[in-house]
């Protein structure tokens, strides 16, 4: 027995916690928002334990790549229970531990933990305080077990429970009517995806006979399921995966979302709930290799995300939705990586993004709280001189999310475009490389307009304040992982830690790669970086516009393209307004006449109309109905007689 | 011994004459006595048969004396009925008490 077996504690006592909040917060002092932090703060501890426990033992079997050990023998911990039978089936609920479950461990319950302490600060004196808290701890184990399943049907368990969570956390301020649109939006977007997850286990299922996510991998790649078969289902599979991961067309819901309290938009739509479809498509990749031309899809689909956003992200003048887009851009990153069969640059990437992106969120946090949640640029500005902790990590985060040498963002980027050019498509690296231009351009843009500058509002600029230590703490925590978490990647600090070869090859064992610096590739890289930056540098110095106006006016229609979000929004009104409403339309009008009125209403008229013709037969008359009982006797003594014969 | 068929021809002529009277007579007495034929031509049919078909046990007799005690009971029951039509209408003729309908 080790703790990797029991490695459901992690979600376990997160989940009670949330129980003992949610019915009891209230009563508690301070909303017991510390029993939140105790909470997420054993799942941390439970989670270093598990780590180190799987990187020993790992260790301990010499580690798959030198030995040349199969996949299947790669060591994978699994724990299960007999959950219930039906017939000859059997539905095992368990949980299993391979590398990619161990890093996603490693990367949820990091971020918990620190958004979870920076919220005391964030949310302090907020309405509903212990509900806050109360349904962070639900998430964070829902999201747990999202990464422990070890079958289908309990990872859409959690991908739903994340789902709601989502839900409840964008939709937090419910007072404001904006949020609670802003929340729908989010539910009902992931939720056409959603189904189409639905449709796809169920179809997996059948076809595999078994839930297990192993074993319906071992079912596709020993080809006992029709290829057309599992390109649909699995195409069904990542439809799912696009709606969590707020990819094209999807992608609407993720910036609207930016309505929730912002700790929320760290946590579950910048590092964790929104990586749930990158995991899942990494974590049924096998699966995915041999259907059809899904891995050409999955690339795709992430390099039209990447630039699309991307354009978008430039024109955005609110913190949190440049972030909110980045995210989406970055989301599309892995994705490419992932259509190009490197998983383990995927989640290489997953990991360093997370810690950024959680890091510069929660600096926007920080801003946002100490200037009164003013959040638009066009307000901000010169904000250096005033909270330089906040400002100096945001300015690390941002250059790990622009791929500057040598913070985390840089090798996990690099990996990413490494993995376009081995996969053979040179397009995809050409487009990608922009996008990473288009990045490290609105990052820049990002802050240098709200911390470079002369402020644009003075009366917000005299209020605002450095934020206290529980906020600044969590940044620079998260500051030393956007800067150190990228070395993961080398030999040699991977040795130092337990699995020599990098993180690269820990994560993926089918075809292990092992992390070499490429100096062309190299170089590239931090060209883009520098273009990026100095573009966006040169545009934007002193706060100024006057460039970017320019630059507007230059060319209106694709300016006018970029600020409307390529009129995403308005085309799905349009198609709500006139495909679904005019559908609901035909739906309404055959209810209305053809059910209801011919259907419920006619027999009812069929009733009065006999009725009213019939009534006359009753006469009142003792004879007349002493007759008809004769009658009626004598008929049924002739029609027995007769029948008998 | 005198052959059950007889006690049923018997039975068919008085059940028939009750419900000739019901149909035909509108004096609500006459009726009610009509009824007590019909009701008495049934009794004889479970006796006859009870006495032929399996003499050791008595289930119709027991019918029977079921019957005249409902019998009169109903009698007494619609009798009353009768009276109280009476005193309101100053008559026992059935088509007149005609107004439970439509």
């Amino acid at each position: 027995m080790t703790i990797t077996e029991h490695a459901y504690l992690l979600a376990a006592i997160p989940a009670g916690m949330f129980l003992l909040l949610a019915l009891l917060g209230r009563y508690l002092p301070r909303g017991g928002d510390y029993l939140g932090v105790l909470a997420t703060g054993t799942s941390f501890g439970l989670m270093i334990a598990v780590v180190a426990n799987y990187v020993q033992n790992r260790g301990g079997l010499g580690g798959a790549f030198q030995h040349g050990l199969e996949a299947q023998e790669f060591p994978a911990w699994t724990n299960s229970i007999e959950w219930s039978t039906v017939g000859d089936f059997v539905l095992r609920m368990g949980i299993y531990v391979d590398p990619i479950t161990v890093l996603m461990l490693g990367v949820i319950t990091t971020v918990a933990l620190m958004v979870n302490i920076f919220s005391i600060g964030y949310m302090k004196g907020e309405p509903r305080y212990y509900w806050f808290f109360a349904v962070l701890q639900l998430f964070v184990a829902s999201m747990l077990m999202l990464v422990l399943a070890d079958n289908l049907l309990l990872l859409l368990i959690s991908w739903e429970l994340v789902g709601v969570c989502s839900f409840l956390l964008i939709g937090f301020y419910w007072e404001k009517r904006s949020a609670t649109e802003a929340a729908k939006k989010a539910f009902i977007t992931t939720r056409v995806g959603d189904v189409g997850l639905f449709i796809g286990v169920v179809l997996l299922g059948k076809a595999a006979g078994t839930f297990n996510i192993q074993d319906v991998i071992h079912a596709a790649q020993e080809g006992h399921i029709g290829s057309t078969y599992l390109f649909v289902s699995m195409m069904f599979l990542f439809l799912g995966a696009m709606g969590k991961s707020a990819q094209v067309p999807f992608h609407v819901w993720l910036p609207d979302a930016m309505e929730g309290p912002t700790p929320v938009s760290a946590l579950i739509h910048a590092a964790t709930m929104v990586v749930a479809g990158v995991y899942l498509t990494a974590r049924m990749l096998p699966a995915f290799e041999v259907a059809g031309d899904m891995m050409l899809i999955i690339t795709l689909v992430g390099l039209v995300t990447a630039l699309l956003t991307g354009f978008i992200a430039l024109a955005q003048t609110d913190i949190k939705k440049v972030l909110a887009y980045s995210t989406v851009g970055q989301l599309g990153f892995m994705f490419v990586a992932l259509g190009s069969g490197a998983p383990e640059a995927a989640m290489f990437h997953l990991m360093t993004h997370a810690f950024f992106k959680a890091l510069l969120f929660l600096g926007s946090g920080s801003v946002i709280h100490a200037t009164h949640h003013h959040q638009e640029m066009d307000e901000l500005g010169g904000l250096w001189k005033k909270m330089p902790i906040t400002a100096t990590t945001f300015l690390i985060g941002s250059l790990a999310l622009a791929g500057v040498f040598p913070l985390a963002g840089f090798w996990s980027k690099d990996e990413i475009l490494h993995s376009t050019l081995d996969w053979g498509g040179g397009w995809a690296f050409i487009l990608l490389a922009f996008a990473a231009v288009l990045t490290a351009f609105y990052t820049t843009r990002l802050f240098v307009r709200t911390f470079l500058g002369k402020p644009k509002d003075q009366h917000i600029y005299e209020h605002t304040h450095e934020s206290s230590f529980v906020m600044t703490g969590p940044l620079l925590f998260l500051c030393l992982l956007a800067i150190v978490s990228g070395f993961v990647v080398f030999q040699d600090v991977g040795k130092a830690i337990g699995f020599p070869g990098g993180i690269t090859e820990f994560i993926f064992v089918e075809h292990p790669h092992v992390f070499h610096i490429d100096w062309a590739l190299a170089g590239t890289s931090i060209a883009i970086g520098v273009i990026g930056i100095f573009s966006a540098g040169w545009m934007y110095w002193g706060g100024s516009t006057v460039r970017s106006t320019k630059l507007a006016e230059w060319q209106p229609g694709l300016y006018d393209m970029i600020t409307n979000k390529f009129y995403f929004d308005e085309m799905y009104q349009y198609g709500i307004d006139r495909g679904l409403l005019g559908f609901s339309f035909i739906v309404s009008w055959f209810d209305r006449y053809v059910v209801n009125d011919t259907g419920v209403d006619g027999s009812a008229q069929i009733t009065k109309y006999s009725g009213s013709v019939l009534k006359y037969a009753q006469t009142g008359k003792v004879p007349n109905y002493a007759m008809g009982v004769a009658i009626g006797v004598i008929t049924l003594a002739v029609v027995g007689l007769a029948v008998r014969g | 011994m005198v052959p059950l068929e007889n006690y049923l021809v018997l039975s068919a002529i008085l059940f028939s004459l009750g419900v000739y009277g019901v149909l035909a007579r509108r004096n609500a007495v006459l009726v009610l006595m009509s009824v007590e034929l019909m009701l008495n031509a049934v009794s004889m049919n479970f006796i006859a048969f009870s006495a032929y078909l399996d003499p050791s046990r008595i289930t119709g007799v027991i019918f029977a004396v079921f019957i005249i005690t409902v019998a009169a009971a109903e009698v007494g029951l619609a009798l009353a009925i009768v009276i109280r039509l009476f005193r309101n209408r100053a008559t026992v003729n059935v088509d007149e008490a005609a107004i439970l309908k439509w």
